[in-house]
C-alpha cells in the first residue's frame, strides 16, 4: 500500500546474520537497518520509522521479546516478526501473546521471510489517536489480532508528529484531545494525508449533535462505550480490507 | 542385581538379625500347623486391599487378577514355610519389589500387608500350639526375623528399582536439553550458511567482492558450526589429569590476562606471596579458573568488582572467584552444574559442567554462593592430597 519501499530492521547479535539479511534484503528493493543489540536497536528505532522489525528471539543482554515491547511502546506501528533458533518455545508464546506478528525457524527461509513482510506491510494501517492509554491498549491488541496495525498517538502533537513520517488509510481520533480539539485534528489529518479516513470518537453524545454542522467531513463517528465489532466493520468499510 | 550379589546380602542380612539353622527348624515344625488356615489368611489380604481405595487401585484385572495374585500370595507363604532360604528365595521375594515399582504400589502398603500377614500367622499359630511354651517363644521370634528379612528384601528392590526409572527419566530431560542447547548453537551458523547460499543463488548484480565476503562467511560459520561438534567430544571424554606442580597465583593471573575484561570491571588478585604449589593439571585448571572468569564477568553487563581470592585451609587451598553481579536465582542454583543448562543467549551450557567434572577429577571440590543482586561466588577446594 506504502508507495515506498518498506524499512525493514534486523536485530540480531550475528553479526554474519545482520549483513546477509542486509545484502539480501537490499537487493529486493527494501530499506535496511541493522542492530547487534537491544540498545542500538532502540537508538535506531527512536531515529528511524520502521515498518517490520525482524527480532533474534535470543540475544545477550536484552531477549527479543523484551526488545520487541519496547519497540511496541515506542512505535506502535512497527509489526514484529520473531526469529527462533527452537521450534516451539514458551518465549516465542510469550512474543506471540504481546502481539508479535510470526515466528520464523532459523535457518531462515527468504523467501518466507519476504513473504512474511510484504503481508506485513500490506495489512491496513491505522492512526489511534486517545489520551486513555489503557484503551489504546486495549485496542491495540484488539485490532493486531484482526491483521491491523495500529499507531498510537496519545496527544495532538504526537499525532502530527506521525503524520509527518507515514500516511495512514484511517484515522480514530477522539474529540477531546489534551493540547487540541479532536475536530480539528480530522481536518488537519485530510489536509496532510488526504487519502485518510477519520472516524471522530466520543463520550459526549450531545456536544457531537451540537456541532453537527462542524464535522460533515468525517468519515464516521463512534460513541463510547463503543461495540469493537462495529469499530472494525467501520475499519473494514473505510479501508475496503478483507477480514483477516 | 546379580542373584548371587542379592544371596550374599540377604547372607549378610541374616547374620545382621542373628538368624540361625535352629531357626530354620523352627519354621518347618510350624508349616503344618499353620496350612490348614492359610486360605482364610489370604481372603483376608485380598478383602483388606478392596478396603483401601489407594492399594486397591493396583489391581485393575478384576476378579481373575486376585485369584492369580492369590496363587501367587500361597506360593510365597509355601516358600517361606518350607526350610530352604537359599538364591532362588531371595530372587523371587527381590521380584516382588521390582513387581511393585512396575505396578505403582505405595511401599507403606508392603508394611502394613505384611504386618496383616505377621500378626495373621501369630495369631493361628499360637492358638493352634500344643508344645512347650519356652518353644513358643522361639519360634515367634525365628517367624518376625525371616518377615522381617522378607521385608528388607523387597524394599531394597523397591528402592533400587525406583532409582533406576529415576535415573532413565533424568537421562531424557538431559538429553531434551542437550537436543534445544545444540539445536540452538547449530542453527544460528546454518542460518548465516543458509541466506548466504540464497544470496550468491539469486543475486543478479553482486560484485565479485561481495560474492567473496559471502563465501568467507560461509567459511567462517562451518568452522563455528564445527567448534560445537568439538567441544562436544571434548565434554564426552575428559582426560585424566597430569599431576604436575602449578603455581595458583601465576596461573590466575595469566588466565585474567587471556579474559576480555570489559572497562567496567575491576579486577583484583589476593594471594599469599608464600602460597606453596599445588599438583595439578595446569592446562585443565586453566580452563577452571577461565569458566568461572568469564562467568563472573558476563554476570556483571553494567559492571562491578571481581575479586580473585587464595585462602589457605588446613591442607587444602581454596581459591575463591568473586563478583558483583547479577547472582543466580534460587531455582537455578541447583541446575548449574548440569550439561546443557544455560541462562545465556549463546553457548551450550556446558562451561560449569566440565568445570565441576575437572575439580572432581582432581578430588577437588566446587561451592557456590550467591545473593541474587548482590553477586555469586565460586570456591575451588583443592584437597589435601593434591597439596604439594
Amino acid at each position: 500500500m506504502s508507495h515506498k519501499p518498506p524499512s525493514i530492521l534486523v536485530v540480531d547479535d550475528e553479526p554474519d546474520i545482520c549483513a546477509n539479511l542486509r545484502d539480501i534484503l537490499s537487493e529486493f528493493g527494501y530499506r535496511v537497518d541493522t542492530a547487534t543489540s537491544g540498545a542500538s536497536a532502540l537508538e535506531l528505532v527512536d531515529r528511524g520509522n520502521y515498518d517490520v522489525a525482524l527480532l533474534d528471539l535470543k540475544m545477550p543482554g536484552m531477549s527479543g521479546v523484551e526488545l520487541f515491547r519496547e519497540i511496541k511502546s515506542r512505535s506502535s506501528g512497527t509489526v514484529a516478526v520473531i526469529i527462533s533458533a527452537y521450534a516451539s518455545t514458551s518465549s516465542a508464546e510469550e512474543a506471540l501473546q504481546a502481539g508479535a506478528w510470526q515466528i520464523l525457524s532459523k535457518p531462515v527461509d527468504i523467501a518466507q521471510v519476504m513473504q512474511c513482510i510484504d503481508e506485513a506491510v500490506n495489512q491496513p494501517l491505522v492512526m489511534l489517536v486517545d489520551d486513555d492509554e489503557d484503551l489504546c491498549d486495549s485496542l491495540w491488541d484488539v485490532l493486531r489480532s484482526q491483521g491491523i496495525r495500529v499507531k498510537l498517538a496519545h496527544n495532538v502533537a504526537s499525532a502530527n508528529k506521525a503524520l509527518q513520517d507515514q500516511d495512514y488509510q484511517v484515522a480514530i481520533v477522539d474529540l477531546k484531545l489534551p493540547g487540541g480539539d479532536g475536530l480539528r485534528l480530522c481536518a488537519e489529518i485530510r489536509e496532510m494525508n488526504p487519502g485518510a479516513k477519520t472516524i471522530l470518537v466520543t463520550g459526549f453524545r450531545t456536544e457531537l449533535e451540537q456541532r453537527a454542522g462542524q464535522y460533515s467531513g468525517v468519515d464516521a463517528t463512534c460513541y463510547k462505550p463503543f461495540d469493537v465489532s462495529e469499530l472494525l466493520a467501520t475499519i473494514r468499510r473505510l479501508t475496503n480490507a478483507q477480514p483477516k | 542385581m546379580e542373584q548371587q550379589q542379592l544371596f550374599a546380602r540377604y547372607q549378610d542380612l541374616q547374620k545382621y538379625v542373628g538368624w540361625t539353622e535352629e531357626d530354620s527348624g523352627r519354621i518347618t515344625a510350624v508349616a503344618a500347623l499353620v496350612e490348614p488356615h492359610i486360605a482364610g489368611l489370604i481372603d483376608d489380604f485380598y478383602a483388606e486391599i478392596s478396603r483401601h481405595p489407594a492399594a486397591g487401585k493396583v489391581i485393575t484385572g478384576g476378579e481373575a487378577q486376585v485369584q492369580r495374585l492369590k496363587g501367587t500370595l500361597r506360593a510365597w507363604l509355601t516358600q517361606l514355610f518350607a526350610g530352604k532360604y537359599d538364591s532362588n528365595y531371595v530372587l523371587a521375594r527381590w521380584k516382588v519389589g521390582l513387581r511393585h515399582v512396575e505396578i505403582g504400589l505405595d511401599q507403606v502398603y508392603t508394611n502394613v500387608a505384611l504386618s496383616r500377614i505377621r500378626n495373621g500367622l501369630l495369631e493361628v499359630m499360637c492358638h493352634s500350639w500344643r508344645g512347650p511354651l519356652p518353644e513358643l517363644a522361639l519360634t515367634v521370634k525365628a517367624l518376625n526375623r525371616l518377615l522381617d528379612l522378607d521385608l528388607a528384601i523387597i524394599e531394597d528392590a523397591y528402592q533400587y528399582e525406583f532409582l533406576q526409572r529415576q535415573k532413565r527419566i533424568e537421562r531424557l530431560v538431559v538429553l531434551g536439553q542437550m537436543a534445544s542447547g545444540i539445536a540452538h548453537e547449530l542453527r544460528n551458523p546454518l542460518n548465516v550458511v543458509r541466506t548466504s547460499v540464497f544470496f550468491l543463488q539469486n543475486a543478479k548484480n553482486a560484485s565479485a567482492e561481495k560474492k567473496n565476503e559471502h563465501l568467507d562467511r560461509i567459511g567462517r560459520q562451518v568452522a563455528v558450526a564445527n567448534d560445537v561438534i568439538t567441544a562436544l567430544s571434548d565434554f564426552a571424554k575428559l582426560p585424566l589429569p597430569n599431576a604436575e606442580p602449578v603455581h595458583v597465583r601465576d596461573l590466575l593471573a595469566e588466565v585474567l590476562s587471556g579474559v576480555d575484561l570489559p572497562k567496567s570491571i575491576s579486577p583484583s588478585i589476593a594471594c599469599d606471596d608464600q602460597l606453596p604449589a599445588i599438583v595439578g593439571d595446569r592446562r585443565q585448571l586453566a580452563i577452571v579458573f577461565g569458566n568461572l572468569i568469564r562467568n563472573a564477568v558476563d554476570a556483571m553487563p553494567q559492571g562491578g568488582q571481581l575479586c580473585l581470592r587464595t585462602v589457605p585451609d588446613g591442607l587444602c587451598l581454596r581459591v575463591e572467584i568473586q563478583d558483583t553481579g547479577h547472582g543466580i536465582s534460587q531455582e537455578d542454583i541447583h541446575r548449574i552444574f548440569e550439561p546443557f543448562f544455560s541462562t545465556k543467549a549463546r553457548g551450550l551450557g556446558l562451561g560449569l559442567a566440565i568445570t565441576k567434572a575437572i575439580v572432581d577429577n582432581h578430588r577437588g571440590q566446587l561451592l557456590v554462593t550467591s545473593q541474587p543482586g548482590q553477586g555469586t561466588c565460586f570456591t575451588v577446594r583443592l584437597e589435601g592430597s593434591t597439596v604439594a
